[in-house]
């Protein structure tokens, strides 16, 4: 009925491991949708021709004649964020991503030994959580990263890396990661999880819906039911003392790309361990009817030496994208600091039984 | 204080990057690998809510005293747009769960798998539930 092919051996470590590796493994669009469907490059064929070209196609707009991004999207991916080890190219060919591809949806449907800690999970196919079982926005690209040329982030600064070792410290400080419902990471607390910006595939339910209104681009974004609202009118950023998780996006339009600034972040989220001085600058490019091209730049100088550049594409899937409602039943919170008080207890006990017994 | 609490969260999130994404939560932390369990029963009640859903089973005992246990699944947001709805689990179903007990001990566990009567996994019996065989074009 079931294999479960995993063995003891390769343990949770390994496991995450390849399961970041699968997760960074993520998005060439650009190879993809080329940039040759611009409009300048469609010149009506002479109305003479016997067999007149196809229509070539043309970035749609909306009633305010700016290009059109609605609709609902994914960036559902297996390209990872860094260039794997090994692999030296830019780009895979068609099929060596489709190898690629299938490797990584046959790893998640492997089944995990009983009786290891890499078990306790239900099961994620069942669940239709495998990234192979939605659409995938195929990506050429062996990583997300390009720029720098070697896929890989930027050095971190002197600085960056003392931000990093203060962090740990103070995390270290704060206890055990089940000690008190603070030190239990953001995402698990239902408060963030990868919805940018930069906006990274969250591993499951990546889905997206784009809504334009006159002088706004709102980004809907179903894990874990965030809303990126992005106005379009020239007005400036928020005073430097306005701080928030996903920071103070402003857009305005550069020929047919939408280009969204983001400053103002707090420290809470620290992307790959960036300073609240982090600016993102995002470029959405509509090149077809079923794909935007999606650039960012990640420039924050007291963490890396230089500016580095991502791209991946996102692509259509149906809608509607789901209330995600995160809170509402994070039972799992509750049963993991009971299990953790309760353990506690016993020790306690167990450590009392001894002494007294001595 | 203030200070103190945001690099602590920050530095949980860097302890999360390094895990599976799927994993919302360490389901490790919540269930106890050293008691593995199987349980027979029948569907009472399923919660379809973020960010795990729980099936509540009336399981009976050797004695015939009725007992009911919640069991986590997945988010119920992907299933749905693989076609599956509250009416796809009809309450009264028989259910095999393999899993795991909550750490906290009470009558909650994690379903490892969920298996139907005539031994097939829940959900995967669908025809566009199977791996891969999601729709790869979008629909209108």
């Amino acid at each position: 009925m079931h294999q479960r092919v995993l063995a003891a051996s390769v343990g949770i470590a390994a496991l995450a491991l390849a399961l970041t590796v699968v997760l960074l493994a993520q998005v060439p669009a650009a190879a993809q949708a080329p940039k040759a469907a611009t409009p300048a490059a469609t010149k009506p064929a002479p109305a003479t021709k016997a067999a007149p070209a196809a229509k070539a196609w043309t970035v749609p707009r909306t009633p305010e004649g700016v290009p059109d991004l609605q609709g609902y999207w994914t960036n559902n991916s297996y390209t990872p964020l860094e260039r794997p080890n090994g692999v030296t190219k830019e780009f895979y060919t068609l099929e060596e991503l489709r190898q690629v591809e299938k490797k990584n949806a046959e790893r998640e449907e492997e089944q995990t030994t009983p009786g290891t800690v890499a078990d306790v999970h239900y099961d994620f196919t069942q669940f239709g959580l495998d990234r192979s079982q939605t659409r995938l926005a195929d990506n050429l690209r062996t990583s997300v990263i390009t720029n720098p040329e070697n896929g890989k982030l930027p050095p971190v600064t002197p600085e960056g890396q003392k931000r990093a070792a203060d962090r740990a410290a103070e995390r270290k400080k704060q206890g055990a990661q089940y000690d008190q419902v603070q030190n239990i990471p953001i995402g698990s607390r239902c408060v963030w999880m990868n919805a940018g910006p930069p906006m990274m595939p969250p591993g499951y339910n990546p889905a997206y819906q784009i809504v334009q209104s006159p002088g706004y681009v709102t980004i809907l974004v179903e894990m874990l039911h965030e809303t990126r609202v992005i106005p379009t009118d020239g007005r400036p950023h928020a005073p430097a003392g306005v701080r928030s998780w996903m920071g103070d996006p402003k857009g305005h339009w550069e020929g047919d790309t939408l280009v969204v600034e983001t400053t103002n972040f707090n420290d809470k989220v620290a992307f790959r361990g960036a300073s609240e001085n982090m600016k993102v600058t995002e470029r959405f490019t509509r090149t077809s009817d079923d794909a935007i091209r999606y650039e960012f730049t990640v420039d924050d100088p007291s963490t890396w030496e230089r500016a580095w550049k991502g791209e991946m594409p996102f692509v259509k899937i149906g809608g509607p994208i789901f209330e995600h409602a995160c809170n509402e039943g994070n039972y799992g919170i509750a049963n993991t600091l009971a299990g953790a008080r309760k353990e506690e207890k016993k020790a306690a006990e167990e450590a009392a039984k001894k002494i007294s017994t001595k | 204080m203030r200070r103190k609490l945001a690099v602590a969260i920050t530095g949980t999130l860097l302890a999360l990057g390094a895990a599976p994404l799927w994993a919302h939560h360490a389901f490790s932390a919540e269930f106890d690998v050293t008691k593995p369990l199987t349980l027979k029963g029948t569907l009472s009640k399923w919660e379809m809510i973020n960010p795990h859903s729980w099936f509540h089973i009336d399981v009976k005992g050797p004695d015939g005293q009725v007992t009911e246990w919640m069991i986590e699944g997945g988010s119920p947001n992907t299933l749905i747009r693989l076609g599956v709805t509250k009416y796809t689990v009809k309450i009264g179903t028989e259910l095999t769960i393999e899993g795991y007990q909550a750490k906290e001990a009470t009558n909650k566990a994690v379903g490892r798998n969920f298996v139907l009567p005539d031994g097939t996994r829940l959900f995967l019996s669908l025809g566009n539930a199977v791996p891969g065989g999601a729709p790869s074009e979008p629909t209108k």
